[in-house]
């Protein structure tokens, strides 16, 4: 996996939201993404696999430059799988519905193999007892890891966490933490979104920092967030660490 | 003046014609539904194009009363040739008039779906139809039937349109009725008696299920 982003720009109206982005990553990197709301962080996940496609610039996965005809993004979509702030599990699905579906629709797997598959993720992020549940019977960090397992099971060689822990109760955002961290562990290629700064600095490699649609600053956690060079990230920082 | 023994004698003929007006109903509301999806979903998803034309038939139909329709297929379409007996030509006007309603119980049904469920299932590989099938419509089922009864409802009362190209449904009986015993109170408050007792429990049941919705 090699992900290239090269000059990229996404405009809403005349709403400019990212100015010209350019960055690549390598396979089992996983890069944390900050900045503060509206500098177009969450923008740019969205536009790596096409939910918003970017007004212009260019991305390069596996080598190959995604072009805007359907077939080419949707393949982009099952190699880079997607978590939400929202979580947007499937409200009318079971867990394990949920976490079969991509499976079952896009890749035409038999329904027993999915369902045995979605039910050895769905251990995997602790929640094997709640197969049968639906969305609405499950807290929010329950709902959170339902919709990872959902994206892991079109075996990614990408993940985009686009806020994953925002919405969710403060005491429970450890649980979906937790699991992020094992696949970090496990060699997951990540991209964060996120204001979590101990997780941060426990699992990422780079941590790329924004501010109103370009990258300012970019360096290990330590660099970033011990000896920011830029004074907008050192404001940031001060914010982020008084809440 | 208003006499119940009128109603009672002449029950057999009005329940006849209220078989009429619930058969003639039924029928209108499958094709109406069924045409109503595929326009609501062509309007949203078919392009510009598409888009535009299914548009100029929604607005136009809203804009022009069902009894007009119902002529201009009864009386004017033979004139070129298409010649519908009564029952389908009464049928097919109902269904095409209902069937642009119905498109839009569907057209917002579709977009109350928060737009985060479509991005999920984009972000796993799915097509737009895929997306629609197994994630849009499964959601929108619950939230179109309570607006899909009160069109039945309503389809149900409109039926009495056709008493204009003379089919004999419930309103065409009481009137008949209302000629030959020079009494019109009587069947008159008979045919609506009966019209009640078929719309009052579908309204009911849709006020049910807009409660059990929420």
């Amino acid at each position: 996996m090699r992900l290239v982003v090269d000059g990229l720009h996404k405009s809403f109206g005349s709403l400019e939201v990212i100015k010209g982005v350019s960055f690549d990553m390598d396979c089992k990197e996983r890069l944390v993404l900050m900045g503060p709301s509206g500098s177009g962080k969450s923008t740019l996940v969205r536009c790596i696999n096409w939910i918003e496609p970017p007004s212009a610039g260019r991305i390069t996965f596996d080598g190959k430059l995604v072009e805007p005809g359907k077939c080419d993004i949707r393949r982009l979509r099952e190699d880079i799988g997607m978590v939400f702030q929202q979580f947007n599990v499937f409200p009318h699905l079971t867990a394990l519905q949920n976490v079969a579906l991509g499976p079952l629709v896009v890749k035409k797997m038999a329904r027993k193999a999915a369902e045995a598959e979605a039910m050895e993720l769905l251990a995997k992020v602790g929640l094997s007892h709640r197969a049968d549940h639906k969305p609405g019977q499950m807290s929010g960090g329950e709902q959170q890891r339902v919709a990872i397992a959902r994206a892991l099971a079109m075996h990614p060689k990408l993940m985009l966490f686009d806020e994953p822990t925002s919405s969710i109760d403060v005491e429970l955002i450890h649980e979906v933490l937790d699991v992020m961290v094992k696949l970090a562990d496990e060699g997951m290629t990540m991209i964060v979104v996120t204001h979590e700064m101990g997780f941060a600095k426990e699992v990422a490699d780079r941590v790329i920092f924004m501010d109103q649609g370009l990258i300012i600053e970019t360096g290990t956690p330590c660099e970033v967030f011990e000896h920011p060079q830029q004074e907008r990230t050192q404001s940031f920082l001060s914010k982020v660490d008084l809440a | 003046m208003f006499k119940w023994s009128i109603i009672f004698e002449n029950l057999p003929f009005l329940l006849a014609g209220a078989w009429t007006t619930l058969s003639l109903t039924v029928v209108s509301m499958i094709f109406a539904t069924v045409a109503g999806l595929l326009v609501g979903l062509m309007n949203m998803f078919g392009g510009r194009v598409i888009g535009a034309i299914t548009r100029v038939y929604i607005e136009a139909v809203r804009g022009t009363p069902a009894l007009l329709l119902i002529l201009i297929v009864y009386y004017a379409l033979p004139r070129i040739g298409l010649n519908l007996p009564q029952f389908p030509a009464a049928a097919v006007s109902l269904a095409v008039c209902y069937a642009a309603y119905i498109a839009e119980v569907f057209r917002s049904a579709v977009e109350s779906i928060p737009k985060g469920q479509s991005e999920a299932a984009f972000s796993l590989g799915l097509s737009q139809a895929q997306a629609l099938r197994h994630v849009i419509l499964p959601q929108t089922f619950r939230r179109v039937l309570p607006p899909l009864a009160n069109e039945f409802a309503a389809l149900i009362k409109d039926t009495s349109l056709v008493a204009f190209i003379s089919m004999e449904d419930l309103l065409f009986k009481a009137k008949i009725i209302g000629a030959r015993t020079y009494n019109v109170f009587s069947p008159y408050i008979g045919a609506a008696i009966i019209y009640l007792i078929m719309t009052t429990p579908v309204m009911q049941w849709s006020r049910n299920l807009e409660k059990k919705g929420e």
